[in-house]
């Protein structure tokens, strides 16, 4: 404003006003920004537990993954809440839950808030832990994790999102299976809570009429721990300290006595060991074979495909898991893989190519605030918990809010992160039949970071298709919701400006498509949902 | 989704582009009823970086150049309260790899220096400032970003020796940064070791330090300087991640000023090198200013 005033008398007879209107404004600019933030904790959403809406009392007869039938695993029948051995185990629960510490209040508050859910936030913060891909070396290499050692330098595992897509999808199914095989043995052996046995025991969260042995909060711990280990293997201690926390925080609670964890600890062991069984052989460690490139490559411009992707980092690292679209899938086969993989990409020089390269160039020039904040919202790039993550947040809140039994949530979970791998490996699959370009190929930058591997199609399409697919079945009143969502997720690669449209939009489709089967499982799996 | 780049925001960025030619941060007053515009250039371009306390290149990004262009008047309320005002427009690139420049308004900051006391050459001088964006920059794009999207009070103690005769000075000054939370688009973000569920990130307070000696003329000035500026607490980039505004950013940085002003009309002119850093980048930096004064002559 100083720079506008005309003539220099003027100059001097305003001068004084000018002075008291900036002082003013700026002694109160600078005393309200200081006022209302000196306090800089940061606030974080809280979830607490619930009763549950419904307990899902025949959840035992549901289907599960893995399990042939609840029955393979065994659990131990418990004693008789009148035997003497039960009343020295109510005896130590009663002198644990008396009296807690604030530590003990909080950890109460934070694992009641659910187990799986909780377990579930557990495994996405350790996929943003370890989701950033190796430096390169002096050689001008990119040295590869190592599971055998992981807490080198680059660490194991580099948890990308078809890495992070599966962990979580194990990770879930364990839970499922292991709650469904609980929910089996809890309606075997009827054992009530401690505090409708004794109502001297101080009970420090909502309690249901849901038998108490085995314990799911022991049980979905125990299966988590054993997924979670081998999928993070530098997190033992980790993952230990918070296994103990979680069994701990259910006596201080007054929820379970000793027997009910050390069953559902047993039976969680014995479920996640089998689902383990089918991570060994589901093709996995053939994931980031290197070798098979140069034949896709050929095979890619066999069917025409003029100009092929190149990676655009330096020095020039090999794509990220080429063959990851060779891995088991959980809800089709292998033939209807090929039956969800989509016809081709616009070629480079076709007009549809073109007007999809104009476009990204138009955005390149006048990229909205907004269109900004939706591509870094949905961006989920290298340090965070991948597009996966953030699928199973999304549900694992909707499950939250719906105040979903352990086993429901569990289902919920299972059916997404099962349908998310299934779009992770058929979207690889598609992208490395294709191996088409990246539009920074054609001189165009990127405002989120530039994934390195083929174009078409879009992952963050086909999981967030997928993803809002299954959960509109779960959610049906949330469904209009779920769809704007994963539109929305996929039309930001394009303000991103590193996709092509048709990468997304086919993608999107293609995600959809492979919900439904996911769908499909859960309308048949028993439980009537 | 997207794969690495390392970036590390440039170290001008970090201190809110604090103006160097009528100074929020020397023992020059402007005489009541005078003020001083500056009209300034300034570029900051690095090719190493410390991760954390490694440094090291980045294939990905080359050289990386933030340009400025600033108006900074500078007013006389009276012969010994000024206030300072500065306004950057901010634009970012790099010479290699694919990340999008950013570019616009970044913040505006404001500084009121009052000399205390004043005793034979000797004085001492309080310095207030504020800042807040000036513009909807995202602050998380870094090192592309113009800035951290910060609103910052700070307050300074600056003590300066002059000698009447020959105007040779010696300054020092010591600040603390108060800066506030920010928002970004992402609702979701791993930092200080764990996963926070939120879009609210805190970014760290910190202190700045420095030492200047020089000498001050009527119509010109020349000094040389070593400032160092920390944050007071914040993590350290990832190994291979990109830079965040939670960060422990760090610099120490040597440099040479000089002024010349015969009349209403002068120039300034800064170049600074980072010798030893954290969580940021190795700058090398300059700016040139065009100054004009009106009154006080």
């Amino acid at each position: 404003m100083l720079i506008g005033l005309p003539a220099r008398l003027n100059f001097y007879f305003t001068m004084k006003s000018i002075y008291k209107f900036l002082l003013v404004s700026f002694v109160a600019a600078t005393s309200s920004a200081l006022l209302t933030s000196c306090d800089k904790t940061i606030e974080e959403p809280l979830r607490v537990g619930y009763t549950p809406a419904t307990l899902d009392d025949k959840a035992g007869t549901w289907k599960p993954y893995i399990l042939s039938t609840p029955t393979a695993v065994t659990v131990a029948a418990p004693v008789a809440t009148t035997s003497s051995a039960y009343a020295a185990e109510l005896s130590s629960l009663k002198a644990k839950s008396a009296e807690l510490t604030r530590a003990q209040q909080e950890a109460v508050v934070y694992w009641g808030a659910g187990a799986v859910y909780r377990w579930n936030e557990i495994a996405r913060e350790l996929a943003a832990k370890y989701n950033l891909p190796p430096a390169s070396n002096a050689a001008g290499t990119y040295p590869v994790p190592d599971p055998a050692n992981p807490n080198a330098d680059p660490r194991f595992p580099f948890a990308n999102p078809p890495y992070t897509a599966r962990a979580l999808a194990y990770l879930s199914v364990a839970q499922y299976d292991a709650l469904v095989a609980t929910w089996h043995y809890k309606y075997l052996y009827k054992r009530v809570a401690p505090s409708k046995v004794d109502a001297g025991i101080r009970v420090a969260l909502p309690v249901s009429s849901l038998p108490s042995y085995p314990s799911e909060d022991a049980v979905v711990a125990a299966a988590s721990a054993v997924v979670l280990k081998a999928m993070f293997p530098g997190e033992v201690a980790f993952i230990d300290a918070k296994v103990a926390e979680h069994a701990a925080s259910r006596q201080w609670a007054g929820m379970n006595v000793e027997s009910d964890l050390t069953a559902g600890s047993s039976l969680g062991t014995q479920v996640a060991a089998l689902v383990m069984g089918r991570a060994r052989t589901d093709g996995m460690s053939a994931a980031n074979n290197q070798s098979l490139t140069a034949g896709m490559i050929e095979a890619a411009q066999g069917r025409g495909q003029t100009q092929i992707w190149l990676s655009q980092e330096s020095p020039i690292r090999p794509p990220m898991l080429p063959n990851y679209g060779a891995v088991s899938t959980w809800n089709f086969d292998r033939a209807t893989l090929v039956k969800l993989r989509p016809g081709p990409a616009p070629l480079p020089g076709t007009a549809q190519f073109d007007k999809e390269l104009d476009e990204l160039k138009t955005i390149q020039k006048t990229q909205t605030r907004e269109q900004a904040r939706i591509a870094n919202f949905w961006a989920d790039g290298a340090g965070s918990y991948t597009p996966p993550g953030h699928w199973h947040r999304i549900a694992a809140n909707a499950a939250h809010e719906a105040r979903y039994s352990e086993v429901r949530m569990a289902r919920t979970l299972a059916l997404l992160g099962t349908t998310l791998q299934d779009a992770g490996v058929c979207c690889w699959e598609t992208k490395f039949y294709y191996y088409t370009p990246r539009p920074q190929q054609f001189g165009v930058k990127t405002s989120v970071g530039l994934p390195n591997f083929p174009s078409y199609t879009s992952g963050h399409s086909t999981f967030s298709g997928a993803a809002a697919t299954v959960l509109s079945y779960i959610f049906p009143e949330r469904s209009q919701e779920f769809m704007d969502k994963a539109t929305e997720a996929s039309v930001s690669r394009i303000y991103g400006l590193i996709h092509f449209r048709s990468d997304c939009e086919t993608g999107l489709i293609c995600g959809k498509n492979i919900g439904s089967y996911a769908v499909n499982r859960g309308k048949a799996d028993g439980s009537g949902l | 989704m997207k794969i690495l780049r390392l970036f590390v925001v440039a170290g001008a960025l970090l201190t809110g582009l604090p103006a160097w030619a009528q100074m929020p941060h020397d023992a020059i007053y402007m005489p009541k009823n005078s003020a001083c515009i500056a009209g300034m250039y300034g570029q900051s371009t690095w090719n190493e970086y410390w991760e954390g306390s490694l440094k090291r290149a980045n294939f990905n990004i080359g050289t990386h150049t933030t340009q400025s262009a600033m108006l900074m008047p500078a007013i006389g309320l009276s012969n010994r309260v000024n206030l300072i005002l500065s306004l950057p427009y901010v634009w970012t690139k790099t010479s290699a790899g694919n990340l999008m420049g950013q570019r616009g308004f970044q913040d505006l900051s404001g500084w009121l220096k009052i000399r205390l006391a004043e005793h034979k050459g000797l004085s001492l001088h309080g310095v207030v400032g504020g800042s807040l964006p000036a513009s909807r920059y995202v602050p998380d794009f870094l090192p592309m970003s113009i800035g951290l999207g910060a609103r910052t009070v700070t307050s300074r103690l600056l003590v300066n020796y002059t000698h009447p005769r020959t105007g040779l000075y010696l300054t020092a000054q010591g600040s603390y940064n108060w800066r506030s939370n920010i928002r970004v688009d992402r609702d979701s973000y791993y930092a200080n070791e764990r996963l926070h569920q939120t879009n609210e990130v805190q970014v760290p307070n910190g202190y700045d330090a420095a030492v200047r000696v020089g000498v001050l003329r009527q119509k010109w000035q020349t000094e040389v300087f070593a400032e160092r500026m920390a944050n007071l607490s914040g993590d350290d980039i990832r190994r291979n991640d990109m830079p965040f505004p939670t960060n422990n950013m760090q610099a120490t940085t040597v440099g040479w000023y000089g002024k010349l002003q015969p009349r209403h009309i002068g120039v300034n002119a800064r170049v600074g090198y980072v010798v030893n850093g954290r969580n940021m980048g190795q700058a090398t930096s300059y700016t040139v200013g065009l100054l004009y004064q009106i009154g006080g002559l």
